[in-house]
C-alpha cells in the first residue's frame, strides 16, 4: 500500500464501513502495524463524524401542494400552446404550398435582378465595340497641347497618329 | 438486496407513471423529496432556494415521463437533475446573493441536535460544530462539493456518483481524494 492515493481510497471506504469483509480484515491488520494509516484513519473518522452533525431540515408542509400547482400550471400551458399550433397550422396547412412556390419565384427574381445593369426608364445603351473605344483613345491624342508634340526649330512636323500609311 | 428491490421498484413506478399513473409519482416523491431537498440546501445552503430547484427537478421528471426509459437508476437521473440544477444556480452567480446566515436560515425551522433535551451549551456547541462543518463544505469547489454530498449523505457508490456528474469513476476518486484531504485540513481540530 505505497500510493497515498490508494492507501487514502481505502481508509475512506473503511471509514465509510464500504469495504468488502475479506478487504476489511486484511486492512485492519495493516492498520496494527502503520502508525500513517491509523493517523489518517483518525482524521477521515473525525470529518465522517463532523459531518454526521448535519441534519437536513424538514422539507416545508405546503412542498406538494405547490409542486403539484406548478404541474398543472405546466399543463394548462402546454394545453395552450398545443392548441395555438394546431389552429396555426390548421390554417398555414393549405396555403403552405402555395406560399413555399411564391417564395422560390421572389428568390429567383431576386438571385437574377443583379446581373442586369439598373435602367431608369431610358433607352437601353448598345454594347460598346473595342474599335470605338481605340478610336476615343486617338481622338484623345490628337487634344493632346501641340508644345509636347511640336519638332524643335526646322524639323518637319511628326505624321498624325490617325493618318493610314 | 433491500436496496435493489427499491431501485426496482423506483423503476416499476416510473414506468406507471409514463402509462398516467398519477398515484406513482405521488409514491416517487414521497419516497425521494427529503433526500433531494437535503441534497440541494446542501449544495447551496439556502432551504427556500433547495426547494424551489427540488419542484424543479420533480417538475422536469414529470415532464418527462413520457420518454422515461429505465436505461439507469432512477436516483441517478433524479440527482443529476438535482447536480445539474445546482451547478448551474452556483455558476450563475446566485448562490452568494440568496446565502443566508445560519441564524436567518434556520428562522421557523426547529433545530435539529443529538440529544432530545439539549443543555445551553449542548446547543451552542452543536451550533458552532455545526457552523464550521457548513463553512467548510461550502469553500470546496461545486464538483467536489456535490461529490462528497453525494458519497457521505446519499452513500452512492463511485459508478453512480460518476454517472450523475457525468465523469470517469476515476475522476470522481479524484474528486474525493481532493475534497477529504481539504475537509480532513479544515475539520481536524474538531474532535
Amino acid at each position: 500500500m505505497e500510493c497515498p492515493r490508494q492507501k487514502a481510497e481505502l481508509i475512506l471506504s473503511y471509514a465509510a464501513g464500504t469495504l468488502e469483509p475479506s478487504a476489511q480484515i486484511e486492512f485492519e491488520r495493516h492498520l496494527a502495524s502503520c502508525e500513517s494509516c491509523r493517523q489518517l484513519l483518525m482524521r477521515q473518522q473525525t470529518v465522517w463524524e463532523a459531518l454526521d452533525v448535519w441534519h437536513g431540515a424538514p422539507v416545508s408542509s405546503g412542498f406538494s401542494d405547490k409542486l403539484y400547482e406548478r404541474i398543472a400550471e405546466h399543463e394548462r400551458a402546454s394545453w395552450w400552446r398545443r392548441t395555438v399550433e394546431y389552429r396555426w397550422s390548421r390554417l398555414l396547412r393549405p396555403v403552405m404550398p402555395v406560399a413555399a412556390a411564391s417564395a422560390a419565384i421572389l428568390i429567383a427574381f431576386l438571385v437574377k435582378a443583379p446581373l442586369q445593369s439598373p435602367n431608369f426608364g431610358g433607352p437601353a445603351e448598345p454594347a460598346v465595340s473595342m474599335e470605338q473605344v481605340e478610336r476615343a483613345l486617338d481622338d484623345m491624342d490628337m487634344l493632346k497641347p501641340l508644345s509636347t508634340s511640336m519638332p524643335p526649330a526646322g524639323m518637319p512636323a511628326p505624321a498624325a497618329r490617325n493618318q493610314r500609311i | 438486496m433491500a436496496a435493489a428491490a427499491s431501485l426496482e421498484r423506483d423503476a416499476e413506478l416510473m414506468l406507471r407513471v409514463r402509462s398516467g399513473d398519477e398515484a406513482s409519482f405521488t409514491a416517487l416523491l414521497d419516497r425521494h423529496r427529503a433526500p433531494v431537498v437535503h441534497f440541494l440546501y446542501r449544495m447551496l445552503q439556502n432551504q427556500a432556494v433547495a426547494e424551489e430547484l427540488a419542484q424543479e427537478v420533480f417538475l422536469r421528471v414529470y415532464r418527462s415521463r413520457g420518454t422515461y426509459e429505465p436505461t439507469a437508476k432512477f436516483t441517478t437521473w433524479l440527482f443529476r437533475i438535482a447536480t445539474h440544477l445546482a451547478l448551474n444556480w452556483i455558476r450563475d452567480g446566485k448562490n452568494e446573493k440568496l446565502h443566508e446566515s445560519l441564524d436567518q436560515e434556520l428562522e421557523g425551522v426547529p433545530r435539529q441536535v443529538a440529544d432530545q433535551n439539549p443543555t445551553v451549551e449542548q446547543a451552542m456547541l452543536y451550533e458552532a460544530r455545526l457552523a464550521e462543518v457548513r463553512r467548510a463544505i461550502e469553500m470546496l469547489p461545486a464538483k467536489q462539493r456535490a461529490a462528497v454530498l453525494m458519497h457521505k449523505y446519499e452513500e452512492m457508490e463511485y459508478s453512480q456518483i460518476a454517472s450523475v456528474l457525468g465523469c470517469s469513476e476515476s475522476a470522481v476518486k479524484s474528486l474525493l481524494f481532493r475534497a477529504y484531504e481539504t475537509l480532513r485540513s479544515r475539520l481536524a481540530h474538531m474532535v
